[in-house]
Parts: C-alpha cells; structure tokens; sequence
C-alpha cells in the first residue's frame, strides 16, 4: 500500500477503502456465488471495477498491479481456457462435455465434484471478464491520446 | 397494493429517465442521469424478485457509467 498521500485526502481514503474491499467482495461472490446472488460474471466485474479504480486514481503509471493490454488480452484467453479444460477434463473422465461427476479428482460424493467443476468454470469467466474489462479501458485511454490509431 | 405503487412510480421514473437521457444536449450529463436509469432499474428488478440481475445491473452500470466518461475525451461532450 502506498505510504505518502498521492492526490488529496478523498482520494487517498477512497483508493485505501474502496480498491481492497472491491478485490475481497469479488472473491466473496465468486465463492459463494451457488446459494446466492452472485457468479463468475459479477465477480469478474467486481474484480475489474477495483483494477479500473486504482488505475483511475494513481495513473495508469504509478498503479503497482498494472496489466499491460497485451497481458489482458492472453489472460482473457487463458480464462476461457480453463472454462473449456474442465469440459476437457470430464471429456477424459469418461463422461459428456461439462458433466461434472466424471471428474477426475477424488470425491466422497458427487455434490463435491458438482461444486468443483461450477467453482472451475466460475473461476474461468471470472478471469475472463475482468481483463476483458481492462482491456476494453486500455484501448479507451490510449485511443484517446493517440488521434484515432490503437497501438 | 402498496408495493405495486412503488412499482408503477419506479416504472414512470424509468420513462421521464429514458426521456431525459434522449433529449439532453449534454452527454455528460445524460451519462449521469443514465446511472439513475440504472439505480431504479435495480429497484424494480429486486421488487420482481430477481436480485441475481439486480446485481448484475449495479456492477455494469457502474463500470459503463466509467467507460461512457472516459470516451468523452474523444469524442465532443455538447450536441450540435
């Protein structure tokens, strides 16, 4: 965390409270998010909404957890890989595509594999969403500055 | 019979909202009014009992709200 004041109180109260308690809010839907409100895509936006708060009230150079826009766009990638790995992983099970009690992982019954496939799909479109989201505010900022032409 | 009041107000706010929204001349503003578009919409989704949506609207109407405002710097913020 940042130790001297950055841009006035407000902000340097706002960035303190708000960027941490969005990154753990976000974690929290994710994990809870089969008995309640909640899932992989609302987490995703929660998480995204701390990186893109932080990015606003540091500067997209100070901020200490950038994401390039190059990194985004692989990671966005990466997270519909895992989403289609645990397709894949119940596909060598011996089930159907997604059919979580083919997984293969040790389970006394299938309640837990049904919850650890779903917590693996969730994970994927919730690193999914939030680069997507950051991606999408990369290319805003920089088109902005650079007369109409992405880099 | 009283939440169907609040209902049917939300609901006339939501078109004197969209309203407002079309016919601004400034953009920024209607950005700001959009967010209220947003707000009472969550309100009617969690009166209809659905507040997995009414989550859903809160996180991206506050990231679009983000979005439109950083596009202003590209684009002119008054209607000709």
């Amino acid at each position: 965390m940042m130790k001297d004041p950055f841009g006035g109180i407000i902000l340097n109260i706002a960035f303190r409270m708000l960027v941490p308690f969005s990154v753990v809010y976000a974690v929290y839907v994710l994990i809870l998010g089969e008995s309640s409100p909640g899932g992989g895509f609302q987490a995703g936006v929660v998480m995204g909404f701390g990186i893109v708060l932080a990015r606003l009230i540091l500067g997209e150079d100070t901020v200490q957890f950038n994401i390039q826009a190059k990194n985004s766009l692989a990671l966005a990638g990466f997270g519909t890989f895992i989403y289609a790995l645990a397709g894949w992983l119940t596909l060598f099970g011996g089930g159907k595509f997604l059919d979580y009690s083919f997984l293969p992982f040790t389970a006394e019954h299938a309640h837990e594999l049904h919850a650890l496939g779903i917590l693996m799909i969730e994970t994927g479109v919730t690193i999914c969403v939030m680069m997507t989201i950051l991606n999408i505010m990369d290319v805003l900022v920089r088109r902005s500055e650079d007369d109409g032409s992405v880099q | 019979m009283q939440i169907y009041t609040i209902e049917a107000l939300l609901l006339v706010f939501l078109i004197f909202i969209t309203a407002s929204i079309i016919y601004c001349r400034d953009i920024l503003s209607s950005v700001y009014i959009y967010s209220a578009f947003s707000f009472c919409a969550v309100l009617l989704y969690l009166m209809m009992g659905s507040p997995d949506v009414a989550f859903t609207e809160v996180v991206v109407g506050t990231v679009s709200t983000i979005f439109y405002v950083i596009s202003l710097k590209k684009i002119d913020r008054w209607c000709k």
